[in-house]
């Protein structure tokens, strides 16, 4: 795969650096003048960048691929979640303690969601967006858009207008939580908390991502992805079945979706069918910042989003946050369209 | 079965006033008509209306109205499942198109109030209100983006309520967290919407007046679905609880959710945005230990209300027959057929104008009804000033507590009445 660098270390880059450096000394700033609170921002924006990082990875997979923003990509991880609760609804798992039914249950579940997810963004692209595939670049775009709806229309008949909750089969409560902190002891306003819930979106996202990478390193069909990521046409005198591979990576990108959509439920306990939308576009904020087309982009652009969302909630307000996510979208697309580690695209 | 036997007595008086086609003596003089316009799609919306129908239905077993028979028609303002203005404001002229309508109990959401307030007041139409709460309709305040005057266009005031406003719920939980649960420091939220915003204000400003402390933060539904890091800074803050100000629809309870994954314990406080089902259903898994206010007595707690409601709930037996409000609507029901009985007065017995309705029905002094006595401002308020407090619990038998309950998870946690604060004694 070629990295394709559009800008040399001009002024825009400069620009870019400074304002790095800015943020991080204020925050620097603020972690010396409240390290409790630093640290605990810290934690909570960890956890949503694990999540912000498996979206992003759908977004810059199927980016990289075929150079289509796969707006319904939020979507399928909202679907996820709601799955995921129907599938837990059949077991009688407790909400008080982790039994070992809980544990079965999420064995069971976690795949079976994946697996689902996969497939339905496997017809999504059938439907939606192959019969679109040599349609001027719009085309599939606008009807990504049709499918978000679909996807939120779904399940807002579904479950109605109101959050719906999921199930709480996690470890928690006393036990499974600690807390960090520099007088924690003497004054509780000081601790730091962190949850095995915590632990675990951040154990379970480095795995998904780890096996995403090994796949598309080591794998024939990962080998294949790269190989129509890079040159549509050679690939296919090679040999290698496009649709196939193309089908391959809106696979992938739900299963990590539905994953995240799952992981998301556990973690906070509520969905809403329009849960989607927002969090998808701060994924594909994500993916672009990383770098649009590179997969250790997406997952490094997730965790930094995920901080900087934190961080503004914590020190700005949180009804700026998405001001402050955007315009780092706008930032980047004008002084470092390529993204941190440099987008990945097929090469026309 | 009740149902069946007001029809009948409805039958019955409608013959009797055929038979005696309007002679002298004491058969009725004719029928008057009394709509409401309620969301009957809701629990709530549908327990108002079994209120209006209960008072009705027991005026005309004992007589009617000074020798008329007041017959009822309730009109739905529901579309799609949740109230809609447009559909209040269809019913409205449904009523106004007929002129033996007298007046209508109605609106149960202050939105809808809004629209309908300007179309009756033209007709001078006497509206009662059994739990509009928004203080912009009846009062000229700064903060409001529309006004009474403007609503009622020069006519005299034709709406009334008989629950008390949000600005005086606020300061009701200020006063309990400060005064009763002894908090110094408190959290506020608000959902950004002009509700939230102005109820969380009143709380803040009472609770700073008192002595305490407070932290305010605010979010809008469609950007935060993460509210870790605001509870975190309320807990850094030294918050002993949270205040919200705002409404299950905006997600207002899905903080109170993720305190528990957080591992913090404190109270949840809130008005009467959270006293609802949905907001037990948003805080699943952590739904003990809701404060919320209510702009109203609560009927189950006032002596004199306990025969009327045991008349009521041997009439309307099912679990949900009876709502937070189905006494105020009964209330508003007898205050209103009092007026047209003394406008039939001063027209010498025949059928009263809607005008004389509206304007004794202004005059109404001391009316006793059976949650309080009421007189009713230039502005159509309540002397009635009552706030009460719940708090969500484990119920043995949720169709029995005094608040609603838990529709999805936690049918079991319900709100139960704590205590009221009544502001026409403490200001």
């Amino acid at each position: 795969m070629r990295t394709a660098r559009l800008g040399g270390l001009g002024v825009a880059d400069l620009g870019f650096y400074i304002l790095c450096a800015i943020a991080v000394v204020l925050l620097a700033i603020q972690a010396i003048s409240s390290p409790a609170d630093f640290l605990q921002i810290l934690v909570f924006g960890l956890a949503d960048g694990a999540i912000y990082a498996l979206i992003a990875l759908g977004y810059t997979m199927v980016y990289g691929i075929i150079e289509l923003i796969n707006f319904a990509h939020g979507d399928v991880f909202t679907l996820g979640a709601y799955v995921a609760t129907t599938l837990i609804g059949f077991f009688a798992v407790s909400e008080d303690a982790f039994t070992t039914l809980n544990l079965v249950v999420l064995l069971l579940v976690f795949p079976a969601v994946m697996l689902i997810m996969g497939g339905i963004n496997v017809t999504i692209e059938r439907i939606a967006y192959r019969p679109l595939r040599n349609a001027p670049r719009l085309a599939p775009l606008i009807t990504a858009i049709g499918m978000s709806f679909v996807l939120e229309g779904f399940m807002f008949l579904w479950h109605g207008p109101a959050t719906v909750h999921v199930p709480n089969l996690l470890p928690h409560g006393p036990g499974f939580e600690g807390y960090l902190g520099f007088d924690c002891a003497v004054n509780s306003n000081n601790c730091v908390f962190i949850g095995f819930k915590d632990v675990f979106v951040l154990v379970a996202a480095a795995i998904l991502v780890t096996l995403l990478a090994l796949f598309i390193n080591r794998s024939k069909l990962g080998k294949a992805m790269r190989a129509t990521a890079q040159d549509r046409d050679a690939s296919q005198l090679m040999g290698i079945n496009i649709n196939r591979t193309i089908a391959a990576t809106f696979f992938i990108g739900a299963l990590l979706a539905g994953a995240g959509g799952m992981i998301w439920g556990l973690y906070f306990n509520t969905v809403s069918y329009n849960l989607g939308f927002r969090t998808g576009l701060i994924a594909f904020t994500s993916a672009v910042f990383g770098g649009i087309g590179n997969i250790p982009g997406a997952a490094l652009g997730g965790m930094v989003i995920g901080l900087v969302a934190a961080f503004s909630d914590g020190y700005i307000g949180s009804k700026w946050t998405q001001v402050v996510i955007f315009g780092i979208l706008i930032g980047v697309l004008v002084f470092r369209p390529t993204g941190l580690l440099g987008m990945r695209v097929p090469e026309k | 079965m009740v149902r069946a036997r007001g029809l009948v007595v409805l039958t019955l008086a409608v013959f009797v006033a055929f038979a005696c086609g309007g002679s002298t003596g004491g058969g009725s003089k004719g029928t008057i008509k009394i709509g409401s316009d309620l969301p009957v799609c809701t629990v709530g919306g549908q327990a108002t209306q079994n209120g209006v129908k209960f008072a009705i239905d027991q005026k005309n077993a004992a007589g009617g109205v000074e020798g008329f028979t007041i017959t009822f028609q309730g009109f739905d303002d529901c579309r799609q499942a949740a109230y809609s203005a447009d559909a209040g404001v269809e019913n409205v002229q449904k009523m106004l198109g007929d002129n033996k309508f007298l007046g209508m109990i109605g609106p149960y959401n202050s939105a809808v109030a809004k629209a309908e307030i300007p179309i009756s007041s033209a007709q001078h139409f006497t509206m009662i209100s059994p739990a509009n709460t928004n203080p912009c309709l009846t009062k000229d305040l700064p903060d409001c983006s529309y006004h009474p005057q403007d609503l009622r266009k020069g006519n005299p005031n034709n709406y009334f309520r008989v629950v008390t406003t949000d600005d005086y719920q606020g300061p009701a939980m200020s006063i309990y967290a400060y005064n009763t649960l002894k908090f110094t420091k408190v959290g506020v939220l608000d959902d950004s919407t002009v509700f939230g915003v102005g109820i969380a204000n009143t709380f803040e400003t009472k609770f700073k007046a008192l002595g305490g402390a407070t932290l305010r933060k605010g979010y809008k539904k469609d950007q935060t679905s993460d509210f870790r890091v605001i509870l975190g800074t309320f807990k850094t803050f030294g918050a002993q609880a949270i205040y919200v100000g705002g409404t299950d629809d905006q997600n207002i309870c899905v903080p109170r959710a993720q305190m528990k994954a957080i591992g913090w314990t404190v109270p949840f406080l809130g008005g009467d945005g959270i006293e609802t089902p949905d907001c037990i259903n948003e805080a699943a898994g952590n739904e003990a230990g809701i404060y919320a206010t209510s702009a109203g007595a609560d009927a189950t707690q006032v002596p004199s209300a306990a025969s009327a409601i045991s008349a009521f709930r041997a009439a309307f037996p099912g679990p949900n027959d009876f709502g937070g409000y189905t006494m105020q609507a009964y209330d508003a029901s007898n205050a209103l057929m009092a007026a047209i009985g003394r406008a039939i007065k001063d027209n010498n017995g025949n059928t009263p104008s809607r005008e004389q309705v509206r304007a004794e029905m202004a005059k109404t002094t001391g009316f006793v009804g059976v949650v309080g006595t009421y007189d009713f401002d230039a502005n159509g308020d309540t002397n009635l000033k009552i706030v009460s407090i719940y708090l969500t619990e484990q119920a043995a038998d949720p169709s029995k507590t005094s608040g609603v309950c838990g529709s999805k998870t936690a049918k079991n946690v319900c709100f139960v009445w704590k205590t009221q604060f009544d502001f026409a004694k403490i200001s």
